[in-house]
């Protein structure tokens, strides 16, 4: 496993927005924000051991219960991106948790997702609690991840504001 | 505001929920737990929500014609089963509520063939200028429709699975 990154947030995901992310509006496609911020998960799992050898050997999987998309700026093809992770909460079988995404020179939020990930036993696709290899990070990061306030973005109900 | 469209609208489907829109999980959706990848149901509702706009007159032409655009604003999926490559997928989308620019959309997946629910997206649209890429007024004629569309999908019941706040509090 990789060496422990104790910052808070977790900032290590990098990417660039790819031609074939882009769409009729030309900018990035709601889906492939999506697939940025998967990426970005992909990332945080490392760190605990849950990341893509984790599946490819067989021992376990990751799926996403629930996920939350704040729209906030577009990006462009070519764009590059900061996508950074904080960790919100964590029980015995599931992390939930913010990714935020940065224009990467610009600095500008380009928007938010918030997740809910379950581990997954691998023989029987059922749940399962995290392996001890990985709660024990899981816990270190949540507590680094304590010094942070909740973003703004989290917790979020959808509605049209009633003003009229 | 525009007061009308350039173009010819499709017949308005007022069913209530909106039932038309059909697609199928392709290969280059699967990742490497063999299911549809988190990121392209989300491309598969947008689709949807494409079809809720189509119906109301706001399809490829609006774009094309340079008019406006159509934007997403925030979006909510509750993951509920694992969808395979090839898979048949049935939409119903739910108009919860609209304003001036803005349309409050409730989707539902379902596997065409077993039948279950597969995910929901909550989701808001809204209306883009296309000249200075803000946000602005639907269209006379859209506006229009909306309200016909209202009376309809106003009576249907709130799904329970709208209006959700995500926490671990809510055991699974």
């Amino acid at each position: 496993m990789i060496e422990l990154d104790p910052g808070a947030p977790l900032d290590r995901h990098r990417a660039t927005v790819k031609p074939d992310w882009i769409d009729w509006n030309g900018h990035m496609n709601v889906g492939y924000y999506v697939v940025a911020f998967d990426q970005a998960t992909d990332t945080l799992c490392q760190q605990f051991g849950c990341g893509f050898e984790y599946t490819r050997d067989k021992i376990g999987m990751t799926f996403v219960l629930e996920a939350h998309v704040t729209y906030d700026r577009e990006v462009k093809e070519g764009d590059p991106l900061r996508i950074t992770t904080q960790i919100l909460d964590h029980d015995a079988k599931r992390i939930h948790y913010i990714h935020a995404m940065y224009h990467a020179d610009e600095g500008y939020l380009a928007a938010t997702n918030e997740l809910m990930l379950m581990n997954i036993d691998y023989a029987s696709r059922r749940s399962a609690p995290w392996p001890v290899f990985a709660m024990e990070r899981i816990e270190k990061m949540a507590a680094a991840h304590t010094v942070l306030s909740a973003p703004k973005q989290a917790g979020r109900l959808i509605g049209l504001p009633r003003k009229k | 505001m525009l007061d009308s469209l350039p173009y010819e609208l499709p017949d308005l489907v007022t069913r209530a929920p909106l039932d038309t829109h059909r697609s199928t999980v392709l290969p280059e959706w699967v990742d490497w737990n063999g299911h549809m990848n988190v990121a392209f149901y989300v491309t598969a509702f947008d689709q949807a929500s494409g079809a809720f706009m189509r119906n109301l007159g706001l399809g490829r032409r609006y774009v094309d014609g340079k008019l406006g655009m159509t934007f997403v604003l925030e979006t909510h999926v509750t993951y509920d089963r694992e969808m395979k490559g090839g898979a048949p997928m049935r939409f119903a989308t739910q108009l919860l509520d609209r304003d001036a620019k803005k349309v409050h959309l409730f989707h539902e997946m379902f596997h065409a063939e077993q039948g279950h629910l597969a995910a929901t997206n909550e989701t808001i649209v809204m209306n883009i200028d296309y000249a200075t890429r803000r946000s602005g007024p639907w269209p006379r004629p859209v506006a229009e429709r909306l309200e016909t569309l209202w009376a309809e999908h106003r009576l249907l019941p709130k799904p329970a699975k709208a209006g959700r706040v995500m926490s671990l509090s809510k055991k699974t």
